[in-house]
């Protein structure tokens, strides 16, 4: 039973604590724009122009039209060519390079022999993403550009054509969109209330607001109702920014979106008011929240990491992680524009841990009086 | 006689440790009742149990006429608190906070405005209402959580070391406010360890691990134990313990 009265003074209480601390109203507003951002560029997988060096000991015409045509290319930047390396280590000190191409000499006559020639790709695997960019495009390029300067033809034996769906131009926004969703949403929702509760007890309000005729219930809606409100206003910040700066646009239908993110907003307002019944302090219910929300969410739920590659155990706790069916909705709707149909399995998962962790918040609540 | 507060061996167990150990308190109407006892001998329990907060373990009691364990709900509409920490929003301003417990307590718009009016006259607060209130000094800030606790015209006002930490002066104003209250029909429940100034309560009790150790006016309690003071009663009494819990 909720008196409506109570419920709203508690809640305009509330809503005033929040306007009262800008700071807190800074890092929700900015903070999402600000990790849209850093993710934007940070997350960008499009490698261009590394800087490779070439070893050249018969610059022969054959062997600078291949070398040409590396540097023609938009993922290397030739930084320049020797005769000879000696030591490639002190060449990949010297010139900063990210791979050396090693010719051999008499390139251009062994082309022509049956067995025909080898060409050696030193790569530098300190960042791995970027070793196996290079590993893989070292091969194709290098291939073709010989065959270009031979006047051969490739022989055509497999004709492969590779086709993307749902992200065909493969923009890494799309994919850290929903991610940045999944993690500014839980983090809004479970941090802020943990904390604006545990604030409550710091100060000894919370004893005061219970002796007062005030039911558990309605202290914890009325306290609740802002931060839904607070989460909403992020959510839409982030569809927003995601269109106009990074191109981002709803496939499916955004009020189904609209709804799955209040589902999920209730189920990481459960998980704040759960850490706020654990805690007295607001530190550790800051500790806590960030510790229970945004690291897993980065690390498992699927944003960064595919949930498949992941060993048992890790998959396990994935699968207990709301952030994961969050992440396969809003996928889903932004990207590959599907109906409740299909999503109806993770909402119902999702609605199902966000109203068992409410129950047991509820419930701790209660006892702790 | 009609009494605001009643309990029969009223009692609260943590585990094997009795914290409030049978207790038979009566206070009657308009009263200003002094619950004495040393920091852990039971008080908090005692009053967390009479404004509905904890359940006893056994034993029964009634405020303002009410049954503790079955009918809390009714006696928190009955009964303002002020706990011995400030606990009022200190990011709100002094009406905001008033406004808020106001509301919480039911008080219709018109008549808590009224109300706020006249509590601000009573307390001296109404040039204070637009200030925010973590920057009032200490005593006004008790007096804004008295004005708060009193707002809803409580029966019995229940005050948890409303004194700690004031200066003298404040300290003689707020018992100056506190029986002009009891002068006007409110029964009041006060827990102090300021020796001197419980003389100022019509009765009091001093408990003792738990217990109600003594309970009288101040002069029946000084002239039965032959002590010149409240306080020389008071280490009498936590001296004679080892030998109390022998027997």
């Amino acid at each position: 039973m909720i008196a409506r009265g109570r419920l709203i003074s508690i809640a305009r209480k509330e809503m005033r604590h929040i306007f009262r601390d800008w700071q807190t109203l800074v890092v929700v507003l900015v903070m999402p724009v600000m990790m849209m951002f850093l993710y934007g560029y940070a997350l960008n997988a499009d490698a261009k122009e590394i800087p490779v060096l070439i070893e050249m000991p018969s610059p022969d015409p054959e062997t600078r039209a291949v070398a040409d045509k590396i540097d023609a290319s938009q993922l290397f930047a030739v930084r320049g060519v020797v005769a000879t390396a000696a030591d490639p280590a002190e060449l990949f000190k010297l010139h900063n390079i990210k791979a050396l191409i090693r010719f051999p000499p008499g390139f251009a006559r062994d082309l022509r022999r049956p067995g025909g020639t080898r060409v050696q790709v030193l790569i530098d695997g300190s960042d791995p993403n970027l070793g196996t960019i290079i590993r893989n495009a070292a091969e194709p390029l290098l291939l073709g550009a010989t065959l270009q300067v031979l006047g051969v033809e490739q022989p055509k034996v497999l004709d492969l054509r590779t086709l993307v769906l749902y992200n065909p131009e493969q923009s890494s926004a799309l994919f850290f969109v929903p991610g940045l969703m999944a993690v500014i949403l839980l983090m809004i929702s479970a941090l802020l209330t943990s904390v604006a509760i545990a604030r409550e007890k710091e100060l000894g309000t919370m004893g005061q607001l219970l002796v007062s005729p005030l039911r558990p219930l309605e202290i914890i809606v009325g306290k609740i109702i802002p931060y839904v409100f607070l989460a909403a206003v992020d959510g839409l910040l982030i569809m927003t920014v995601g269109r106009l700066a990074f191109g981002v646009k709803i496939a499916g239908n955004p009020w189904l979106l609209a709804t799955c993110s209040l589902v999920y907003i209730f189920t990481a307002l459960s998980i704040g008011l759960l850490i706020s019944t654990l805690v007295k302090r607001q530190q550790h219910a800051m500790f806590a929240a960030l510790g229970a929300t945004m690291m897993p969410t980065v690390l498992l739920s699927g944003f960064i990491f595919p949930v498949a590659s992941m060993p048992l155990q890790l998959q396990i706790v994935s699968h207990l992680i709301p952030a994961t069916y969050f992440l396969e909705i809003v996928r889903g709707i932004i990207l590959k524009g599907v109906g409740i149909h299909e999503l109806w399995r993770p909402l119902l998962i999702l609605s199902f841990e966000g109203m068992l962790l409410m129950a047991i918040a509820i419930r701790k609540f209660k006892v702790k009086l | 006689m009609e009494y605001s507060i009643r309990t029969e061996h009223l009692t609260k167990s943590f585990g094997s440790f009795l914290a409030v150990d049978h207790i038979d308190v009566s206070v009657a109407k308009g009263e200003v009742f002094g619950f004495l006892g040393a920091n852990g001998a039971g008080k908090t329990t005692a009053i967390r149990m009479l404004c509905g907060l904890l359940a006893p373990t056994s034993g029964r009691g009634t405020v303002a006429g009410f049954d503790i364990i079955r009918e809390s709900e009714k006696i928190r509409t009955r009964i303002g608190y002020m706990s011995q920490k400030f606990s009022l929003y200190p990011d709100l301003s002094v009406g905001q906070n008033l406004r808020l417990y106001g509301r919480l307590y039911g008080l219709g718009s018109k008549d808590l405005e009224a109300r706020i009016r006249e509590m601000a006259a009573f307390l001296g607060l109404e040039e204070l209402l637009k200030r925010v209130t973590g920057s009032l000094p200490w005593g006004w800030q008790q007096r804004l959580s008295l004005a708060c606790a009193n707002l809803h015209r409580p029966e019995i006002l229940f005050l948890d070391e409303p004194t700690g930490s004031v200066d003298p002066v404040s300290r003689r104003n707020f018992w100056d406010l506190i029986h002009r209250l009891s002068e006007q029909g409110t029964t009041i429940f006060i827990t102090s360890h300021y020796m001197d100034e419980v003389e100022y309560c019509h009765r009091l009790s001093i408990m003792i691990d738990g217990r109600v150790a003594a309970m009288g006016t101040p002069r029946e309690l000084k002239r039965d134990s032959g002590c010149a003071t409240i306080h020389e009663l008071f280490l009498k009494l936590v001296e004679k313990k080892p030998a109390g819990a022998a027997a």
